[in-house]
């Protein structure tokens, strides 16, 4: 865990990017810190350190390619005025960013949900695991997730991408799958406790 | 009580998935401030989706590069929290994201407005102006965030999660941007572009309703073709947002055909 580390400098993850994939977070968090001293070089490293996987954890969510290309610009720049508040105790950089981005992708549907009348889509339950690798971005950070990610149950996995990927509320991944929401809050602790034991993270 | 917190406690994994909502969000992030062990447990947990995010990694358009960090030259970027400011604040990333949350929240949520193309963009930071309305508004958000230091109720509506922004033609030339946030029954506007007045003349703000029209303020000269911004409070459902030409004394009652209207929504 990062936790406690008083001067943000820079710090390897293992196993994150290692076939130079998207969403590297190598030194990111000294990265992090000069953006937060107005630094426009470091600010172009962020962008080209996340914004892939910004891009496609917003797609994941949103679906509409131009509206998930406007949403990522919104997090990186979110990210360019709020660096100075990154709190490196809370975890890295690059979980904050991908929180971030996370966050306003589901705030973005949430709103138009509301707005609009609510429409349930089913299908991502089936789709979205096998779509984890998309083939022209094929990782070895994305075949490591994917494997992964077969590794949960079936019902772990499926609560935990109808609620990151399908940006479903855990109510509403209980509606979409039939079982109790008391079950679905489990399924999605697990399974993220599984998928971290996983991969590796710290 | 201990109950209740074993409750919240299995929240953890839907927390970290963005997956609740509502008042149990509040509820969950209040429990994680008293839970040194809850932390711990977002903190891993986030990192593991994180890596979720960054398999679904797919390249952004080379054309986005340039103009996302050239845009960030008209962003002002927020100061570091300072100690005491910190323990004051929730744990974790919370302040980052500029959700605000104004007391008094507990006011019903009301539709929202009819601007249906507009009304979904959720401002909750600065950032999001810049993008969605062009330039001109930049040089209206280098205001904001000047203003943004001086007056936290404006920082509070532009950070309010449910924040929404609209924008609409003005009758006589320029253009009427307002954020609004229904739960804190306030609004921000400000104006692009507004013919310029004579000196007896000014822009007056007006909330009109069934009921007849209130004063809602006088729009301050025009700095670089912007106009405001200007706080709207005590917002009532169903009310419109109005903008007259007005003697620059100012009038207890609209005196001219509004050169715009906002329906506020609710």
């Amino acid at each position: 865990m990062v936790g406690g580390k008083p001067s943000g400098e820079g710090e390897l993850r293992p196993g994150a990017g290692a076939g130079g994939g998207h969403g590297e977070a190598q030194g990111l968090e000294s990265v992090l810190a000069e953006v937060a001293k107005g630094d426009h070089a470091a600010f172009r490293a962020v962008y080209d350190q996340t914004a892939a996987a910004v891009l496609g954890i917003v797609r994941r969510v949103l679906r509409d390619p131009a509206q998930s290309e406007e949403v990522m610009q919104e997090v990186l720049l979110e990210v360019w005025r709020s660096a100075a508040r990154f709190d490196a105790s809370a975890g890295s950089a690059n979980a904050w960013i991908m929180m971030l981005a996370h966050r306003r992708a589901v705030d973005r549907v949430r709103s138009e949900e509301r707005a609009a009348a609510r429409e349930l889509r089913a299908t991502v339950a089936v789709i979205e695991y096998d779509e984890v690798s998309d083939a022209a971005l094929a990782t070895l950070e994305q075949e490591r997730v994917r494997r992964c990610l077969g590794g949960l149950t079936d019902l772990q996995r499926q609560s935990v991408t109808l609620a990151y990927y399908g940006g479903h509320s855990y109510r509403e991944v209980a509606q979409l799958l039939g079982v109790a929401v008391g079950t679905v809050k489990t399924r999605m602790r697990d399974g993220l406790i599984r998928l971290r034991d996983c991969l590796g993270v710290e | 009580m201990q109950a209740r917190r074993t409750v919240l406690h299995t929240l953890v994994g839907p927390y970290v998935l963005d997956a609740v909502t509502g008042q149990e969000q509040a509820d969950f992030e209040r429990h994680l401030q008293a839970c040194e062990q809850c932390r711990g447990d977002v903190r891993g947990l986030r990192e593991a989706a994180a890596r979720l995010a960054a398999a679904a990694a797919v390249a952004p358009r080379l054309a986005l590069r340039e103009p996302t960090i050239a845009a960030a030259d008209r962003i002002r970027q927020l100061p570091p929290l300072v100690a005491s400011e910190r323990s004051a604040r929730r744990p974790g990333w919370r302040g980052a994201a500029d959700r605000l949350r104004l007391p008094g929240s507990g006011v019903p949520q009301l539709r929202r407005p009819w601007l249906a193309s507009l009304a979904a963009v959720v401002v909750t930071a600065l950032a999001a102006t810049a993008i969605v309305f062009g330039v001109h508004v930049s040089v209206m958000q280098g205001r904001m965030s000047a203003m943004e230091r001086r007056d936290s109720a404006i920082a509070a509506i532009l950070g309010a999660h449910d924040a929404t922004t609209l924008t609409a033609q003005v009758r006589s030339g320029g253009t009427a941007t307002v954020v609004m946030s229904h739960r804190a029954r306030a609004l921000v506007f400000t104006a692009a572009g507004l013919p310029k007045l004579p000196a007896s003349k000014a822009y007056e703000l007006w909330i009109m309703s069934r009921a007849g029209a209130t004063a809602a303020g006088m729009l301050p000269p025009d700095y670089k073709g912007m106009s405001g911004p200007v706080v709207v409070r005590r917002l009532t459902p169903g009310g419109m947002l109005g903008l007259t030409i007005e003697p620059s004394t100012g009038t207890g009652q609209p005196t001219s055909a509004p050169v715009v209207m906002v329906a506020l929504g609710g």
